[in-house]
């Protein structure tokens, strides 16, 4: 598999971009839209193809835009910035749909549910991941992440800080990554942690199932190296280095064979699991890469597969056509 | 004679003459001398042995007699016996007068001498042969590796360099001069050895792994990282390692490549494949490893490094590489179990006391038995080097800064200590940029900044024209002056070169360090970005949340000082004091399960101020909008007045042109009717008044006088307008510059603790911003003094296994001091 450049936006936003989420096409809009999110606190809608901008930027999202999630019908997002709110609106009007917050605890990372019933939240200092459900948008349950058996009570309280969360695709698994490194995996039917995943002793920012096995777990730490995890057997069975910095973002291909990451080294790599290698290396970011999102074909007729978005620090968006 | 020659047949019809001759006088010398020299080339010592001694007490001709003592010497050389046959050799050459007559004695005495480390005797007794042939290839080599082992490379490289001229064949001068050229001139080291490989190649001859293994690790030092993998890999030729590297050695070596001491994955793979690691290949794989460290693919260098454990339990640098990979995905604990093993092997192995000291000295538990491991290193190097005595000058720099130790007297002592210790590393290395910036930091720390400047600019210029040492602190440290002298813009240039260059911009510090340089450059939104920055890195980290509250405080509080604001302003101060609040009540009702170190009074006092802030930008806003709707309002009147103005001034003009048109219409009338009637009365011939013309005339002037005056006060009206609308300016300005002061007073009066929330906070906000940034500047000594450490301690690994790097703890004299 090899990736091509198609565009890139340079200036896309007025500051470095921080997230980007994929909207999948819905029954009113035929293709799917790019949504990124910035330090510039607007968020801001392309079109799939040649990145032209779909709507004016979104504003308000105060301090800076660090996480953006679509819902899997197309038709909302959720956005949450470092004021510690998550945003919910309609990704074509822009109108608020609901505005969560945990507080006291901060959010950082957010993802819908794989039928979009709930929105899962990396709760930041409180240790936990959050659910709402996304009729009412009513909280359903905090998830507390336990500390790790023989583990040292730490004294700053920096420790468990959750930064990232995933749904393993048919939604019975639920992980939780954090700044210590710790991985959480819960029953995301019964609402009941399993177990934690060892190997990482730095920030897991991202992570994301494997589309085609519901089990694997695969992992962007800040170690610079990518994990891959069997998440029901507590396992781990791949690890993968090549980035010369911390591995910011991670997604993989919709045929679950090839991982896509973006690193703070400024570079995109696309990696084959199977060979556990790094097969290819896009230089084109001159600033940390903060997200990589690959589209997800079902319910996109108006979408090819394998399209790959990247945004960067460096205020650019870039988009890539694999085959 | 038939000996001389070297044809097998003549050789032994010429062995049969001497026996002959033997056998008809067994005390001849020269014949024993003969027959001795043919059984010692055929390997039988003990022969030659008895030979000789006959022959030597059977003459005593200083010539032959030498020949005996040299047949002897060089059976017991060849032998291995190399006292005996030193004493020969001596023998022989003390019969001998002159070199010219017999010299063989004297490559064999140069040769022992070379053996037993004697290089001055040595090196004489090669000259010897060197009077006899001049042009002696193996005896010109041998005075080469005397003069590198005497230190004095210029004479050997001279040496080696006349080998090549008189036999530019022989690669093994090629290899000696690459070598010594290594740490000199990269380029012509290069050639040498490349010229080596060609000859070999052109030979037909295996090239030695070891010659590889230097151009890779040219190529290593160079940064030309596929050629230096080229080279390993042509060194290393085929073997277990192949499948290692493509993956192909069995799919379960990912799953296991990461418990980094469970080695039962080689057993399972020994009973299907050979493991096999020629020792003269070990070496070789260690420096691939590192290369693959190098190009972050650590997961196979591990593999290799462990590959090179299992078959060489004793390779300690392995084991250290180990730790260090393991301390850089901060998995600590596996880290000093590493060390642990490879302390094991050798308890005074100095590179791993150290690895353990700078492991011990980031936790709080263990820092004080890290002294202990660098004083060990120190010990175990016989004080050598520098870098045991640079890690106990930082261990007494960070035990000055720790609160346990904060006691004036225990700091003042350490702090001296440790500049005694960094002035003794540079006593000895004159270039030491470790030292150097140490030196600088403990100037700095007593505010000398020029003397601190200077250092740390020479280390900054020494570390810039480096690709091998990395000095990210002293780049740090040089802002950090700076910023002391008030040279923000500096500062600012010097802290974002530093994170990009060698942090990838992640480093949370250094953007805290940017932020507070922006704070006292009162750059408030800059600050609060760098802040954001920060935090979007290190989320967990609430010091800097704290401080993007303080930094919003502070621009709202600045905006609404400001004389003159546009409305987007004040619009934008409510809603940064809006986020301020947030940020500071998140942070306080935070406090109840995290100890983030935040008295929650001051967070408190903070949202208070900021609160009280907001109610006062709020008026402001709804004041300014007002204004603005106002003076929309007014503008909006104003143009309509001036269209109306401008409308009647048009239709003045408009009557005024038709008046005049009508009055020159009239005037021609009258003119005409004045003609017709002067013609009438020139015609009615009689003479008469003209009056009625002048007084047309003057009327006419009147009227114009009536017209000007018309028009002037016109005009004057619009300037009255005019100053009517600056007046409401000026009324709007005086409005707002009036406004926040009156608004302050009665929010104070309002509150009873009013005085405090604007005083305090402002002194808070000095506390808080200020102090908060002069604990992260004393915390951020040391720690970039970890991470000086950090790079010293991955740099100084290089030392052992890639011998020929540059050592960066020992940088040259030329480094700094020029």
């Amino acid at each position: 598999m090899k990736l091509a450049g198609l565009k890139s936006v340079d200036g896309a936003h007025e500051d470095s971009i921080w997230a980007a989420a994929w909207v999948p096409a819905a029954d009113h809009r035929p293709t799917a839209l790019l949504l990124t999110g910035s330090i510039d606190e607007t968020v801001r809608a392309w079109q799939p193809d040649d990145l032209a901008a779909a709507s004016p930027p979104a504003g308000g999202h105060a301090l800076g835009v660090i996480s953006l999630a679509a819902h899997p019908a197309g038709v909302i997002a959720a956005a949450v910035s470092i004021d510690s709110h998550v945003r919910v609106f309609d990704v074509d009007s822009g109108a608020s749909v609901a505005t969560l917050d945990a507080a006291p605890s901060e959010v950082w990372g957010v993802q819908f549910h794989p039928k979009g019933v709930a929105l899962a939240a990396a709760g930041g200092g409180s240790g936990s991941v959050k659910l709402w459900d996304t009729e009412k948008w009513q909280p359903i349950a905090s998830l507390p992440v336990p500390r790790p058996e023989g583990a040292r009570a730490d004294k700053t309280g920096s420790g468990k800080f959750v930064l990232s969360v995933a749904w393993s695709p048919d939604g019975k698994l639920l992980a939780c990554g954090s700044m210590d490194g710790t991985i959480a995996v819960y029953d995301a039917v019964r609402m009941k942690f399993l177990h934690h995943l060892e190997g990482h002793h730095m920030p897991v920012r991202s992570m994301v199932f494997s589309p085609v096995d519901p089990h694997v777990l695969l992992t962007g730490c800040d170690d610079s190296h990518i994990h891959i995890y069997d998440a029901k057997e507590k396992g781990l069975i791949g690890a993968m280095s090549g980035h010369a910095s911390w591995v910011l973002s991670i997604d993989v291909s919709p045929d679950g064979m090839t991982v896509a990451t973006g690193s703070s080294d400024r570079t995109v790599r696309l990696w084959d699991i199977n060979a556990r290698a790094s097969v290819q290396t896009m230089s084109n970011h001159s600033d940390q890469v903060w997200a990589v999102v690959a589209s997800r074909p079902p319910g996109g007729e108006g979408v090819r597969a394998g399209r790959l978005a990247s945004a960067s620090d460096d205020k650019s968006i870039s988009l890539y056509d694999y085959s | 004679m038939d000996l001389q020659t070297n044809e097998a047949g003549e050789i032994r019809s010429g062995m049969e003459k001497m026996r002959r001759a033997f056998e008809i006088y067994p005390y001849c010398t020269l014949a024993l001398n003969h027959l001795a020299n043919h059984y010692f080339f055929t390997g039988q010592h003990f022969v030659v042995e008895q030979l000789s001694e006959t022959a030597l007490s059977s003459s005593s001709h200083g010539l032959l007699k030498s020949q005996s003592y040299y047949n002897l010497a060089r059976s017991y050389h060849s032998k291995g016996d190399f006292e005996t046959a030193g004493r020969y050799y001596m023998a022989s050459v003390k019969e001998v007068n002159k070199p010219q007559d017999f010299v063989l004695p004297f490559v064999g005495l140069g040769q022992i001498q070379l053996k037993f480390g004697d290089f001055k005797r040595s090196l004489a007794s090669f000259e010897k042969v060197l009077e006899v042939h001049p042009e002696n290839c193996e005896s010109l080599k041998a005075i080469g590796n005397i003069y590198a082992n005497l230190g004095e490379n210029d004479k050997a490289i001279e040496t080696f360099k006349k080998v090549t001229r008189i036999d530019p064949k022989d690669h093994q001068a090629f290899v000696e001069l690459g070598e010594l050229l290594v740490e000199s001139d990269w380029a012509a080291a290069m050639e040498y050895l490349k010229t080596a490989c060609t000859l070999l190649r052109k030979a037909g001859e295996k090239i030695p792994v070891e010659l590889l293994n230097g151009i890779g690790l040219l190529y290593f030092e160079k940064a030309e990282f596929e050629l230096a993998e080229q080279s390993f890999k042509e060194a290393l030729g085929d073997g277990i390692w192949v499948s290692i590297m493509d993956g192909t050695a069995g799919s379960s070596i990912a799953n296991w490549s990461v418990q980094y001491r469970d080695q039962s994955f080689f057993h399972q793979l020994e009973e299907n494949v050979s493991l096999e690691l020629p020792c003269d290949k070990v070496t070789t794989l260690f420096n691939y490893a590192r290369l693959l460290e190098e190009l972050h693919d650590t997961v196979k260098a591990s593999l290799l490094y462990r590959l090179i454990i299992f078959k060489y339990p004793d390779y300690i640098d392995a084991y250290l590489r180990l730790g260090s990979i393991a301390k850089e995905k901060n998995n600590i604990q596996l880290s000093i179990e590493l060390i642990g093993d490879a302390l094991k092997i050798n308890s005074k192995y100095p590179n791993a006391l150290s690895m353990l000291g700078s492991l011990e000295l980031q936790s709080d538990e263990t820092w004080l038995t890290a002294k202990e491991h660098f004083r060990d290193a120190k010990d175990a190097t016989d004080g050598k080097d520098p870098y045991s005595w640079l890690q106990l000058g930082n261990w007494n720099y960070f035990a000055a800064n720790r609160p346990e130790k904060k006691a004036p007297k225990f700091e003042a002592t350490h702090r001296e200590k440790a500049k005694e210790l960094f002035l003794n590393v540079l006593k000895q290395n004159h270039g030491n940029m470790f030292a150097a910036n140490g030196l600088g930091i403990l100037h700095a720390e007593k505010a000398q900044w020029d003397i601190a400047k200077e250092l740390f600019t020479q280390v900054h210029e020494a570390a810039s024209g480096s690709i091998f040492v990395q000095v990210p602190d002293v780049w740090i440290n040089l802002a950090h002056i700076y910023f002391a002298q008030g040279l923000f813009q500096q500062a600012v240039k010097m802290y974002q070169n530093c994170a990009r260059k060698f942090f990838y911009n992640t480093d949370a510090t250094t953007l805290l360090y940017l932020s507070r340089t922006h704070y006292e450059a009162e750059q408030w939104q800059d600050c609060r970005k760098s802040l954001l920055r920060a935090i979007h890195l290190a989320p967990s980290n609430y010091l800097l949340r704290f401080n993007v509250g303080v930094s919003m405080q502070k621009f709202s509080a600045s905006t609404l000082q400001k004389t003159k604001r546009t409305v987007d302003e004040v619009r934008a101060t409510v809603s940064e004091l809006q986020n301020a609040i947030r940020v500071f009540s998140l942070l306080s009702v935070a406090s109840t399960y995290h100890s983030h170190g935040f008295d929650e009074r001051k967070i408190e006092t903070h949202v208070e101020y900021c609160r009280h802030l907001l109610d006062a930008a709020k008026v402001h806003r709804d004041a300014a909008e007002q204004a603005e709707k106002q003076t929309k309002q007014k503008l909006e009147v104003t143009r309509q007045i001036a269209l109306a103005d401008e409308a009647r001034r048009r239709a003045e003009e408009q009557r005024k042109f038709q008046l005049e048109r009508r009055k020159q219409e009239d005037e021609l009338k009258q003119v005409m009717q004045q003609e017709q009637h002067f013609e009438r009365v020139k015609e009615q011939w009689k003479t008469s008044n003209n009056t009625p013309g002048k007084r047309k005339d003057r009327s006419r002037h009147e009227d114009e006088d009536g017209d000007s005056g018309k028009k002037r006060r016109k005009g004057g009206k619009r300037r009255k307008d005019q100053k009517t609308k600056m007046q409401y300016e000026d009324d709007e300005e005086d409005q707002y510059r009036n406004e926040p002061e009156e608004d302050d007073y009665a929010n104070m009066s309002r509150d009873p603790g009013g005085d405090r929330p604007e005083k305090a906070p402002d002194h808070l906000l000095a506390a808080a911003g200020l102090e908060d940034s002069d604990a992260e500047d004393e915390t951020g000594h040391p720690q970039s003094v970890i991470e000086r450490k950090r790079r010293a301690w991955s740099e100084s690994d290089d030392e052992e296994p890639v011998q020929r790097s540059v050592q960066p703890t020992s940088p040259g004299p030329n480094d700094l001091s020029e």
